[in-house]
């Protein structure tokens, strides 16, 4: 429960024993390594780093053409969708037997093959597009039933072929009206233009193109043998032909699709051979021999040394010792409760803790299950909750990570049930049952709840801290920076309940007399890290001011009850709308329905979405805030997170 | 009736319900136009990443709350109207709609910008785009507070 200790290790080995070491080690999986190349001195000694471009070249272009394969032939291939695809999940397979399965796929000749294939087509396609656009053109002039080859030799007078935008139609007439020798004819009009032909003999041909460029005429040159429409048929039958060609080869394809997942998992081997490969780059070397450095965790050091062992046999030399408890390159792995561990994943998102805090994720869960449940509360959506997860959990086959993360609402699922019971509410009331609260009269209670949960939560965020400081041997700190705010908030919150109820006098007494104790030693300690009086009085009234940062935080879990009252309320509102519609016959009782089925829907979704972000906030700015600094480094495992199996 | 006695007669039930107006159309335009500009964002993003959408859409929906806290006060403040009520009551739930009205209004905009530059990290680093929602969320505090206040308001004193 907690951080993961680690061992640091440095490792001599030969160069040429580096393939079958960094193998043995991809098996093993926990192994972080460092890079060295920024590790001072060891280039004054002469070290080289390990470079492996071609190693890394050509797995990379392996894994490129796997990964066009794949994509090619996805487009053929459907995929299972729906329950029974999610109930089969993905493959798994231990990385042995990925290793043995892959190497016996011989993915080369299938990826020339798929990829000529599919070059073929497309330089198919393209001549079909090409077509297409030549048939386009011809269009207009599917009127002449000249051939265009005579069309083109015409000499005794000038021929023009063109278009004209629509909206000169006049003007053309115009132009045209005084010419002797020359005869045009419109032959097809669309939306925008005209397509004219103009035949003129030579003395005027000049002037008629001087008057033609007046109205935009653009000129059209027309290829091909035989009359337009005898082109186009023959074009449409060359395509016909083409798009059958497509089909087949398509086809042909198709029939390939049965080696999808054996080039998937080709992929995910290769993806793993691309990360031993890069690895090495890690390393310094000398002519012969190489330094490895990195962390391997200290409960997992006895294998680590069995493999090397086996591996290396005598030629090596490996030390091992306990990592830096203050060095910031030590890599983080967080190792917690089932239950706490689908919490890690808020831990990272803010920033997993350095090696020497402590892993606040067991911490947290407690608070965010009962927060998110109070925020969401409603026996309907918990049971819903509760029930899809569960059937998702035990049904279907899923990742590691993706169970991590609906294991999460599943937990989460119960409190929204519980606080569902206070509040009363069974989809924002639909079957009355008696509540602790009623959220519509006793907002005030629920107010003042939320602010003591903020209490709870805050106060216990200082005790972190201060068991924090404690374990580092700060005992001092911790009495100045948490006991004295301990003695000033709790003086003045008791001090503060005095003006709003009846309390004895010595109580009141007493608050005032904790507080000010507090808030002296505030004054007195906050700028202990200051020089010089000035500086040490004007910090400590610098972290007394802190004070007011602690009313906003206390302000913030109002949102405890505001999020809970406005789902609930919403949710009500849905009711009440179907509730009207019901009255009006059996049509309106359908309609009510789809209007309760879709409301709610939407309001659960809704509620979860804010349940769930408002939790974290609470959680990142007001807990965190307290004691938790956090930017350590993840351990990075040996291993890719596989595309298209399961890895175990 | 002169115009004073008319207002003294109507007016509690007009300005009860101008604050309805108010709460729910001050919050419902913020909303929309917090909406549209994740929207607007989003949509460019999914011409290149149509997988991404899922998530965009929660990043669209962040700004649409602050529309239903609005929605909740004014359907609190409807279930009080009445056509008799009293000219102070009715003013003065007109000035328990105003925080929910106007916070809710700016803050959804406001909200809306966030989560619309939430997008942009679901477009180069989805691992985090948690974290860009966590950012226009922080933003919905104000809007939460002004609709604890105008509930608190609603309910605090009875005529």
């Amino acid at each position: 429960m907690a951080i993961v200790k680690m061992s640091e290790f440095s490792l001599f080995a030969f160069d040429s024993s580096k393939e079958k070491l960094l193998h043995e080690l991809q098996k093993f999986e926990y192994i972080h390594f460092l890079n060295l190349e920024d590790h001072i001195g060891f280039q004054d000694l002469g070290l080289k780093k390990v470079r492996v471009p071609e190693g890394i070249i050509s797995v990379e272009e392996d894994l490129t053409r796997v990964s066009h394969s794949i994509e090619i032939l996805s487009k053929f291939h459907k995929r299972e969708t729906g329950i029974a695809a999610m109930k089969k999940g993905l493959d798994t397979y231990t990385f042995q037997e990925l290793e043995d399965e892959a190497l016996k796929i011989d993915y080369l000749p299938i990826y020339d093959n798929i990829n000529n294939l599919w070059k073929k087509r497309d330089s198919i396609r393209q001549s079909v597009e090409k077509n297409k656009g030549k048939i386009q053109e011809l269009m207009p002039w599917s009127g002449l039933s000249t051939k265009i080859q005579d069309l083109n030799s015409i000499r005794a007078c000038e021929l023009l072929l063109g278009t004209v935008p629509k909206k000169l139609q006049d003007k053309l007439t115009d132009v045209m009206k005084e010419n002797q020798f020359t005869y045009y004819e419109v032959l097809e009009e669309d939306k925008d233009n005209l397509y004219l032909i103009v035949m003129s003999h030579h003395n005027e041909a000049e002037a008629i193109k001087d008057k033609l460029r007046n109205v935009s005429f653009s000129k059209v040159q027309l290829h091909g043998e035989g009359t337009p429409n005898e082109v186009i048929k023959s074009l449409e039958e060359e395509n016909n032909s083409n798009i059958e060609e497509i089909s087949m080869l398509e086809k042909e394809i198709e029939a390939m699709t049965d080696a999808l997942p054996k080039l998937e998992l080709v992929y995910d081997y290769l993806s793993n051979k691309k990360l031993r490969v890069a690895a090495a780059e890690n390393f310094m070397m000398t002519d012969k021999v190489n330094v490895i450095r990195g962390y391997v965790p200290t409960d997992k050091e006895e294998d680590f040394k069995n493999r090397v062992e086996d591996v290396l046999e005598n030629t090596y030399y490996l030390e091992l010792k306990e990592a830096d408890k203050e060095d910031i390159k030590t890599p983080i792995l967080l190792r917690n409760s089932k239950f706490a561990q689908s919490f890690e994943s808020l831990t990272g998102m803010y920033a997993l803790p350095r090696y020497n805090e402590i892993d606040p994720t067991p911490f947290l869960a407690p608070f965010y299950l009962a927060f998110f449940g109070m925020m969401a509360a409603d026996v309907g959506y918990g049971l819903i909750m509760l029930i899809a997860t569960f059937v998702v959990l035990n049904k279907f086959n899923l990742s590691e990570n993706t169970k991590k993360f609906i294991r999460f609402f599943y937990y989460l699922s119960f409190s929204v049930i519980i606080w569902g019971f206070l509040y009363g509410s069974i989809f924002g009331g639909i079957i009355p049952i008696p509540g602790l609260f009623d959220p519509a009269n006793d907002y005030n209670s629920l107010l003042i709840l939320s602010i003591v949960f903020g209490l709870i939560h805050i106060y216990f965020a200082l005790a972190l801290k201060a068991y924090v400081l404690i374990k580092d041997g700060k005992k001092k700190d911790a009495l100045f920076d948490v006991g004295f705010w301990y003695l000033a908030l709790t003086g003045a919150i008791v001090y503060l309940l005095n003006m709003v109820m009846v309390l004895p006098p010595l109580l009141k007494t007493i608050s005032l007399v904790v507080m000010i104790a507090g808030m002296v030693g505030i004054v007195a300690t906050g700028g202990r890290e200051a020089s010089g009086m000035v500086g040490k009085l004007g910090g400590g009234v610098y972290s007394l001011y802190g004070i007011s940062g602690y009313v906003g935080d206390f302000v913030s879990y109002s949102r405890l009850m505001a999020l809970g009252l406005a789902g609930g309320f919403i949710a009500g509102a849905v009711n009440m709308m179907a509730g009207m519609v019901a009255q009006n016959g059996i049509i309106g009782f359908l309609f009510a329905i789809i209007i309760f089925i879709f409301g709610q829907t939407f309001n659960l979704g809704l509620t979860l979405l804010g349940a769930y972000v408002h939790t974290i906030r609470l959680t990142f700015v007001e807990f965190f805030g307290k004691f938790y600094e956090g930017g350590g480094i993840g351990f990075k495992k040996f291993k890719t997170e596989p595309k298209y199996i399961n890895l175990k | 009736m002169s115009f004073t006695e008319f207002i003294v007669t109507y007016g509690g039930v007009f300005f009860a319900g101008l604050g309805i107006a108010v709460a729910v159309f001050l919050s419902g335009i913020g909303s929309a136009i917090g909406i549209g500009i994740v929207g607007q964002a989003a949509s460019g993003l999914i011409i290149e990443e149509p997988e991404k959408f899922g998530r965009s859409l929660v990043l669209q929906l962040l700004p649409g709350t602050q529309g239903l806290y609005g929605f909740v006060i004014g359907l609190l403040v409807l279930g009080q109207l009445d056509a008799g009520m009293g000219l102070a009551h009715g003013m003065y739930l007109l000035a328990a709609c105003l925080p929910i009205g106007f916070v809710g209004w700016q803050s959804a905009i406001a909200q809306g910008k966030t989560a619309a530059a939430g997008i942009s990290i679901l477009a180069k680093n989805e691992e985090h785009s948690t974290k860009g929602i966590i950012y226009s969320v922080m933003v919905e505090t104000y809007a939460l507070l002004a609709f604890v206040i105008s509930l608190i308001l609603v309910n605090a004193v009875s005529f």
